[in-house]
């Protein structure tokens, strides 16, 4: 065995034995820290499971084309080929609703037939009616504006609206969702850190000794900080597994009720715990946190032992 | 081996170690330091092992400048040294054999090769019968051999050891000093700090200090 993996196992077997020496503390540490990654763990799971099923929702939106009260009806219909061409991208069911037949549609919901009998014209133009179709998902409804653009640039044409506002608003949704997630995620992988930074200091302070020796027999710093990163790390990958199983657990109550309520609506909708490679991610991560607040720990606190 | 070029070493304006002190020390020399507590030895044997820089002057350990020896080089110094402590700096919680393997360890020896060479060394000090004693289940003259076999594992070009005898009995320091004599005779070069003028007794070259100064040099 060469060297350097020689002195990376001494570091790792030293990293074993502190831990040993003081299991109760370990196990502590590893409670609190899991509990933190606990929180975004669970929020990572829900939208794990949520984002497939917002992708399955209708979010096709409907856009309403009114032309100029001065364009002649033949030149109104005379509009469609190029509304196909516009919305080529999309399966869109292109209605032409003439203004004859918009009058009597208000007539008929807005029950204002006697005041709308009044009117000496109809003061409603020609306009189409475009469902479109294949939007993949709530992002996607985001370009719905850029096609309304279009469709307004388009001869003839007076007014587009757009009829996709809870499609956008989903899309913030989830959007706000994700970011707080976030947040929450840097902010407890920031306890993750300060709980390891705590733990290193006091095993930096508790092997003083142990330390000043190892300077005097010629141990390198590299030799000497090396134990606490296992440390560190094995600390973060114990509480991420915790974490992560804490949260497996959590999903089976769960289920139990998300599947009453689902049957009310005639699905079959179960959340289902992370896929292993999100799995290995989230363990590197956290082993990765570990690490990050053993550095930290260890720089700062044997710089003050220098 | 080590040279001493108009060394001072100041801590503040009122602490002053050495003042000025320039020597030379060849390869298998066996020199004693002498002089009463606050007399400089300390700090002088701590330069030579770069866990003190002089404030002015230089020191060299075969021809390495101490002084301008960066961080990263102490450890590599150390290696070559044999370190020996008046409070034997011993780790309590480990058995004297895995106290004298250290030394190896932390080079990155393979720990059947440090275990072979911590008994060879315990068995120079005679204590090869104790190895999984713990030191404080030592005497003091016992945890002082132990912290010799520790110094000399490595197989160091220098050993320093500072007040060595101190706060043993005369037989347990012969014993010390018996095993120190030994290792210069095998070509080792030793420097030895001592307050005890029964240790200088026969001692081929000592060296005075008070007060930071060099004051005499016997031959």
């Amino acid at each position: 065995m060469n060297r350097w993996l020689r002195q990376h196992r001494f570091a790792f077997g030293a990293a074993l034995g502190n831990l040993r020496k003081a299991p109760g503390s370990f196990l502590f540490n590893v409670i609190v820290v899991a509990i933190a990654l606990a929180l975004p763990f669970t929020g990572l799971t829900l939208l794990d499971n949520v984002r497939p099923v917002s992708e399955q929702l209708s979010v096709d939106p409907e856009i309403s084309l009114f032309m100029t009260p001065q364009t002649a009806r033949a030149d109104a219909e005379a509009l469609a080929p190029q509304l196909r061409n516009v919305l080529k991208a999309y399966k869109a069911k292109i209605t032409f609703v003439p203004r004859e037949q918009a009058l009597e549609s208000l007539k008929e919901k807005s029950g204002l037939s006697d005041v709308l009998g009044t009117l000496g014209e109809n003061p409603l133009p020609d306009g189409y009616v475009m469902k479109l179709d294949g939007f993949k998902n709530a992002a996607d409804a985001g370009h719905v504006d850029a096609l309304a653009a279009q469709l307004r640039a388009l001869p003839g044409v007076d007014t587009v609206q757009v009829d996709s506002a809870w499609v956008k608003r989903l899309a913030a949704l989830l959007g706000i969702l994700r970011l707080v997630l976030l947040l929450l995620a840097v902010t407890l992988g920031m306890v993750v850190i300060a709980v390891v930074f705590n733990t290193i200091r006091l095993q930096v302070l508790t092997q003083r000794d142990e330390i000043a020796v190892s300077k005097l027999i010629g141990a390198t710093d590299v030799f000497i900080h090396r134990p606490f990163y296992y440390t560190g790390a094995l600390l973060g990958l114990a509480a991420g597994a915790v974490a992560l199983g804490a949260v497996a657990l959590a999903l089976r109550p769960l289920n139990v009720a998300i599947a009453e309520f689902a049957r009310l609506y005639a699905s079959e909708f179960q959340l289902a715990a992370l896929p292993p490679l999100g799995v290995a991610a989230l363990l590197a991560i956290s082993a990765g946190l570990g690490l990050v607040g053993a550095v930290l720990s260890v720089q700062r606190h044997l710089a003050r032992l220098n | 081996m080590i040279t001493f070029q108009s060394v001072s070493k100041q801590y503040s304006a009122h602490a002053i170690a050495l003042r000025d002190v320039s020597l030379d020390i060849a390869k298998g020399e066996l020199v004693y330091l002498a002089g009463p507590s606050g007399a400089g030895k300390s700090t002088l044997l701590k330069m030579i092992a770069a866990i003190e820089r002089p404030t002015a002057g230089a020191v060299l350990v075969n021809g390495q400048d101490i002084g301008k020896l960066r961080r990263e080089g102490v450890p590599f110094l150390r290696r070559n040294l044999g370190l020996i402590f008046q409070q034997q700096k011993l780790l309590n919680d480990r058995h004297i054999l895995a106290n004298t393997m250290m030394p190896l360890l932390v080079t990155g020896a393979s720990k059947a090769e440090a275990e072979q060479r911590a008994r060879a060394a315990l068995d120079k000090v005679g204590l090869l019968d104790r190895v999984k004693a713990l030191p404080l289940e030592l005497s003091g003259g016992e945890q002082q051999r132990v912290s010799i076999a520790r110094a000399i594992v490595n197989r160091p070009q220098i050993i320093l050891a500072d007040e060595p005898t101190a706060n043993l009995d005369r037989a347990s320091a012969d014993k010390v000093l018996d095993a120190l004599r030994a290792f210069h005779r095998a070509g080792v070069t030793c420097l030895i700090s001592t307050h005890d003028e029964l240790v200088l007794d026969g001692a081929a070259r000592v060296i005075h200090l008070n007060q930071g100064e060099l004051v005499k040099e016997a031959a």
